[in-house]
């Protein structure tokens, strides 16, 4: 099997969240001298993005990005050893979390694979997160961006007051902000710089600003 | 000044009839989902321990603490009392059944004054494999209780009926296997799916047909939440293969008895609107946010097939004023109650989050739309 095809094959078995499949053909790449952020690029997150892609027009739906990862993070698994080698050339950190207050995370965690798959790094503060720990971790991981999400109407009030902290600390990168109450009024009500209606929107949404 | 009740004496036969679109005229009536514990211990002054009460509703009635299954007996009275002292046409009750779901961690939220809400586990459930599913505690049929039926029957003043509320299949796999445990063995083990599910809907049929046949009950409110934000939870495919044909044989159940069958799903369903309808067969959709598709929309679509319930957004209800509850609340009266086929109420539940005065804007609003167009 040639490299393009081997690497055509990766990226497919991520696209159908093939994960044993993915962990073999990572392993047979390395072995034939493909340079791990190769496959990386060209066939793990190429293909997470094709699913990005899928669920944006409504082919795919939380089952298949969900195993999609999967199939993502076991290939990166098998490239580990040779990307610490030499760090892959990231677009930055973005530190995501669910505000204080808030338990819920399916959404955020689809958000950090979508935001990752898009070649960012990601610092997932997880759930309850409190302003303190946002800016100490923007600060600490010199942050490009910031992301934000919250589940209810009763937690989504409590993103004001982390923009504002973030903002009187000096962050001066893009807030984006998701969940299911949120709308584009109140993003721009509590001086969010976006809005995402779901994951895949959020990491498009992310990689425009930061890379234009 | 608001006066309640919002209205006087209960006319289950009216709301009935607006249901199955029997009728344009009369009053719009109002249904809820739920009203959380705290909200109708407010309103009616009942002394009633919230946070014991609300792990009670929270677990599906499983309990080992004395003073959980206490207050869990209260909920009955408190219902009672609250659809009363509200002018309700119905009461909204649930056959016991002991079956485990993954249990909720209760949570002050301090931005509420320390009210309580409950957080379910989104990823690990208590089945995650064949072996697991196996050995799981599987309910009897003959274990599901209708005594809240018998209660209400005993208690329920003349023109009342209950709503019979019943967990959907859907909801009660998720419930069971985690969301995210869920979403991956859809893919990657769909036959474990499919046989807890055959299971669950074998105990939907038969709780929601002894509850259609209970002369109590007035109506079926089954919940299943198949949607989020932007779209359906897993693939219509899917739901359409695994999903949709049972509920087929649950709502069959209660149309059994004529009694009418109210569909409560959050989220964007759109997709399956047309197999709820035609495959399904149900009477009455419930659940409506803004952001997703506001009420007026879904009215518009499908009024003539089907009656919608409920519309007025929580968020609004949680954050606005009541002036603007009364402008939303007219707003969706004037597009969708002249059609006949519509209830008032809030898009989904009176949480402990939405404020009582906006609460009582949306029912006084309606009380005024009904007296001008009496």
């Amino acid at each position: 099997m040639d490299k393009n095809e081997l690497l055509n094959n990766i990226r497919e078995n991520v696209v159908t969240g093939m994960d044993d499949k993915v962990r073999d053909e990572c392993r047979q790449g390395l072995e034939a001298g493909i340079p791990a952020d190769e496959i990386l690029d060209k066939a793990l997150l190429k293909g997470m993005n094709e699913v990005g892609d899928l669920f944006s027009k409504g082919e795919y739906f939380i089952p298949e990005l969900l195993v999609a990862e999967r199939a993502m993070k076991a290939g990166i698994a098998v490239l580990e050893p040779e990307l610490v080698k030499k760090p892959t050339q990231s677009l930055g950190k973005i530190v995501i979390g669910t505000v204080v207050g808030d338990l819920h995370d399916i959404g955020k965690n689809l958000a950090a694979i979508m935001i990752s798959a898009a070649g960012f790094e990601v610092v997932d503060l997880g759930t309850d997160v409190s302003a303190e720990k946002f800016i100490e971790a923007v600060q600490r991981n010199k942050a490009k961006a910031v992301g934000l999400s919250a589940l209810l109407t009763t937690t989504m009030i409590n993103m004001g007051p982390i923009i504002k902290a973030l903002r009187r600390a000096g962050f001066k990168g893009p807030i984006i902000i998701g969940g299911a109450p949120i709308t584009q009024e109140y993003a721009d009500n509590i001086g969010a710089d976006f809005y995402a209606s779901d994951a895949v929107d959020g990491a498009r949404k992310l990689k425009l600003t930061i890379t234009k | 000044m608001i006066e309640k009740p919002f209205k006087h004496g209960a006319d289950f036969e009216h709301l009935r009839k607006v249901l199955m679109r029997e009728t344009t005229k009369g009053p719009v009536p109002i249904i809820e989902l739920f009203v959380d514990v705290d909200v109708m211990a407010e309103i009616t002054g009942m002394d009633i321990p919230v946070d014991k009460a609300t792990e009670f509703i929270r677990n599906f009635g499983w309990s080992n603490d004395p003073e959980v299954v206490l207050a869990g007996s209260r909920i009955m009275d408190l219902s009672l009392a609250f659809s009363q002292a509200m002018g309700y046409d119905y009461v909204t009750l649930t056959l016991l059944m002991p079956l485990p779901r993954t249990q909720s961690q209760l949570k002050e939220n301090p931005q509420q004054g320390g009210k309580i809400r409950a957080w379910q586990n989104e990823h690990r459930g208590i089945i995650t494999t064949r072996k697991e599913f196996e050995e799981f505690p599987w309910p009897a049929i003959d274990q599901i209780d209708v005594f809240p039926l018998e209660y209400a029957a005993s208690k329920m003043p003349p023109g009342m009926k209950v709503v019979s509320f019943w967990t959907g299949i859907f909801e009660d796999l998720k419930l069971i296997m985690g969301i995210e445990n869920m979403a991956i063995k859809s893919i990657k083990e769909p036959d474990l799916l499919n046989d807890i599910l055959e299971i669950l809907t074998v105990l939907a049929e038969a709780g929601v047909g002894m509850a259609a046949a209970h002369p109590a009950t007035g109506a079926v409110l089954y919940a299943d939440d198949m949607g989020f934000k932007t779209g359906t939870m897993l693939s219509p495919k899917f739901m359409r293969e695994y999903v949709i044909p049972r509920h087929k044989r649950i709502a069959d159940a209660c149309h059994k008895h004529d009694k009418p069958f109210i569909f409560h799903s959050c989220g964007h369903v759109d997709a399956l609107m047309k197999d709820l309808i035609e495959v399904v067969g149900i009477d009455a959709r419930h659940s409506f946010q803004d952001n997703i598709e506001p009420v007026e929309n879904v009215y518009r679509k499908y009024h003539d097939r089907i009656s919608i319930v409920g519309g007025v957004d929580v968020d609004l209800l949680a954050r606005a004023t009541p002036a603007q509850v009364r402008a939303r609340t007219r707003q969706i009266l004037e597009a969708c109650a002249p059609g006949g086929g519509f209830c008032m109420g809030t898009g989904n539940s009176v949480t402990n989050y939405c404020k009582i005065e906006n609460y009582y804007a949306m029912l006084d609003e309606t009380r005024k739309w009904n007296e001008e167009h009496g």
